[in-house]
């Protein structure tokens, strides 16, 4: 009797901890009412939230429910990448300042050959906005944030908040992505490890359990190091997880009121560690998405828990007071995803909280198994879907999220620029998704894979604009639309574009972007009244009010006015 | 004595709630051993293991349809 008491209870714990469990949960969030966004202050920017159409998938909107179109890039300023001259010599603080005080005034310091990356600076942001970005996705690193256990920098929270008013005096939002590479830096050096590759949680909360670094078969993530560690993290071990979300929260906290702050990026490229998909994807990494959410927005989606060791799919987190109903939060996709370019998980529901975005990152040819295996790209045979494939299974993950969709990372090897970072914007004008382009700036050679050319001599931050890639990025693209269903398409090649929308009378504008780069002549056409404004820098912005029915902005093919090298 | 098939179904029917993918074989490794158990004449026992085991592979499968239901028709 006793015995099949026990055996009963066993079924009943392993269910309730794992598949069954996590699908009653995440099955219930779709059922809960999502919460209403308290009246806050109005922002320097419009405040953003993700729109929820009854026939077609979420996307991200502003304050007058236009589809909103964010292109960014993402500096790597302020991630806590190891540097220096001698590996052995793990725990060196970060090259570049992070005292904001430094920065003050235009100020800018040194670039160094040590950092992989320049240090970002004011002129950067403004130089963004030049290229027609409307938004930064900015990494910070855990171990910056929270060098000591229990202990925030405030130093490293006010270098954030500087970079923010210098987006709001750009006009450009910013994603406040919580950076890791390889778990940490801390996973310290050994064999074919590159430390300058590694960052993200901070020595006392990377726990190899004496497991070697040593790296495999030319692939950071692939050292016995990182898998112990993340699994450690996924594990909550030491209650490590719990910081992490009070760290986030910490964030959350003090950009509470900022419209400027599109949202959070709760943790990138998901390393599952020793687990394996789908599991650690819909038992580990979305359940710990589920925590966060309910720390930081106080809804309560997860089943009451403990905390400070293994949490189990179901469990959800207490309201850590933030109550921040307001930011998108991004949630990117477990990282083997950049390897198969399908989902490797289910793609359950994850929270009521209505602000989610789906975060893929589109690196065809890069790191799909086409390259593993040493094929070039314009001879791949991988994907079978081209690069459609990846955007035609995140449309679909996306809507059974009930989550908008952004590229979070998008990049390539400047070489490819011509085929794969040309495929892959054209992709997200066809699927209407914004985009941050991995990375702003890099030092090193030739093959680094910034948006500028690797300075020529240091201190400078940067050699000049790469022609290839000002042609690909300073794109003209509608920043807003009233018409969620819009198509357009923009021709990097000879400066191009067309956009077909419907609009009914009285419908929001559709504002559409033209860098200075871009001369052809504007028109528009059919149901819509145009007005074309012209900016300092010779940027346009054509704002078209439907007067009913379809139109059309076109922008005539005309050589473009390049300014890179 | 014990029937072998009861263990395999109890062990199988656990990893089926975290892979469902297992759960065709806990249930048949269910069935198979209730039906020797139940010809063995009070011979072998486990009817609670694999009883128990068939339930979580019914369980376990029912997640894995489940979840993969609302994949395709949410998505």
């Amino acid at each position: 009797m006793i015995g099949r008491v026990l055996i009963t209870l066993l079924v009943v714990v392993v269910a309730l901890i794992s598949y069954p469990g996590a699908l009653l949960v995440s099955l219930a969030t779709r059922l809960t009412p999502a919460p209403n966004a308290p009246a806050g202050r109005e922002g320097a920017l419009p405040w953003l939230h993700v729109a929820h159409p009854a026939d077609g998938r979420p996307y991200i909107a502003d304050d007058q429910g236009r589809i909103v179109m964010l292109h960014g890039a993402i500096p790597a300023g302020l991630i806590d990448f190891w540097t220096g001259p001698d590996q052995s010599q793990p725990n060196v603080p970060p090259l570049y300042p992070i005292d904001p005080t430094e920065y003050d005034g235009g100020q800018c310091p040194a670039n160094s050959s040590l950092s992989r990356y320049p240090p970002f600076c004011r002129a950067d942001v403004e130089a963004m906005a030049t290229l027609g970005f409307n938004s930064i996705r900015l990494p910070i690193s855990w171990s910056l944030l929270e060098p000591a256990r229990g202990h925030f920098s405030q130093t490293y929270i006010a270098r954030v908040a500087q970079v923010i008013e210098w987006a709001k005096s750009a006009q450009m939002y910013v994603i406040i992505d919580m950076h890791q590479n390889g778990y940490s830096r801390y996973v310290g050096p050994g064999d074919d490890v590159n430390l300058s590759y590694l960052s993200g949680a901070p020595r006392w909360a990377t726990i190899t359990d004496g497991f070697p670094s040593r790296v495999f078969l030319g692939q950071r993530e692939l050292n016995p190091a990182v898998f112990e560690a993340a699994s450690n993290f996924w594990y909550d071990r030491a209650g490590i997880q719990d910081e992490y979300i009070a760290a986030v929260a910490l964030i959350a906290q003090r950009f509470k009121d900022e419209s400027v702050v599109a949202g959070y990026s709760i943790f990138n490229e998901p390393w599952p560690g020793w687990n394996l998909p789908p599991g650690f994807e819909d038992l580990l990494l979305f359940p710990f998405y589920r925590r966060v959410i309910d720390a930081i927005t106080g809804v309560r989606d997860g089943t009451p828990c403990w905390s400070g060791f293994f949490m189990p799919a179901p469990c959800g987190y207490r309201d850590l007071g933030v109550r921040d109903q307001r930011h998108l939060i991004f949630l990117d996709t477990g990282l083997l995803r950049e390897v198969t370019d399908f989902p490797t998980h289910l793609g359950l529901p994850v929270s009521s909280y209505p602000n989610l975005v789906l975060a893929l990152h589109t690196y065809t040819h890069e790191y799909t198994f086409d390259k593993l295996v040493g094929q070039t790209p314009d001879q791949a045979t991988y994907p079978w879907g081209g690069y459609d494939q990846s955007y035609v299974f995140a449309d679909r993950e996306a809507r059974a999220m009930d989550a908008a969709l952004f590229v979070a990372e998008v990049g390539a090897p400047p070489q490819w620029d011509y085929l794969m970072t040309a495929n892959q914007l054209t992709e997200q004008d066809r699927q209407r998704i914004g985009f941050a382009f991995w990375t702003w700036k890099e030092n090193g050679g030739k093959d680094s894979w910034g948006i500028f050319n690797p300075p020529g001599s240091p201190p400078e931050s940067s050699g000049c604009l790469r022609a290839a890639r000002e042609r690909l990025l300073a794109r003209v693209f509608p920043k807003a639309s009233g018409d969620r269903n819009l198509r357009y398409s923009y021709d990097p090649g000879t400066g191009g574009f067309a956009l077909a929308a419907t609009g009914q009378t009285g419908a929001p504008a559709t504002m559409v972007y033209i860098p200075p780069e871009v001369r052809g002549e504007v028109s528009t056409g059919g149901g819509v009244h145009g007005s074309i404004a012209t900016n300092t820098d010779g940027s346009r912005v054509v704002t078209a009010l439907p007067t009913g029915g379809p139109f059309r902005v076109s922008v005539a093919p005309q050589s473009l006015a390049l300014t890179g090298c | 004595m014990r029937d072998r098939a009861a263990t395999r179904a109890l062990v199988l029917g656990l990893l089926a709630l975290p892979f469902g993918v297992l759960a065709p074989f806990a249930i048949w490794s269910g069935i198979h051993s209730l039906r020797r158990i139940r010809a063995s004449d009070g011979e072998l026992r486990g009817t609670s293991s694999a009883g128990a085991g068939l339930i979580a592979g019914l369980v376990g499968l029912s997640a894995f349809l489940i979840g993969t239901s609302y994949w395709l028709l949410a998505s």
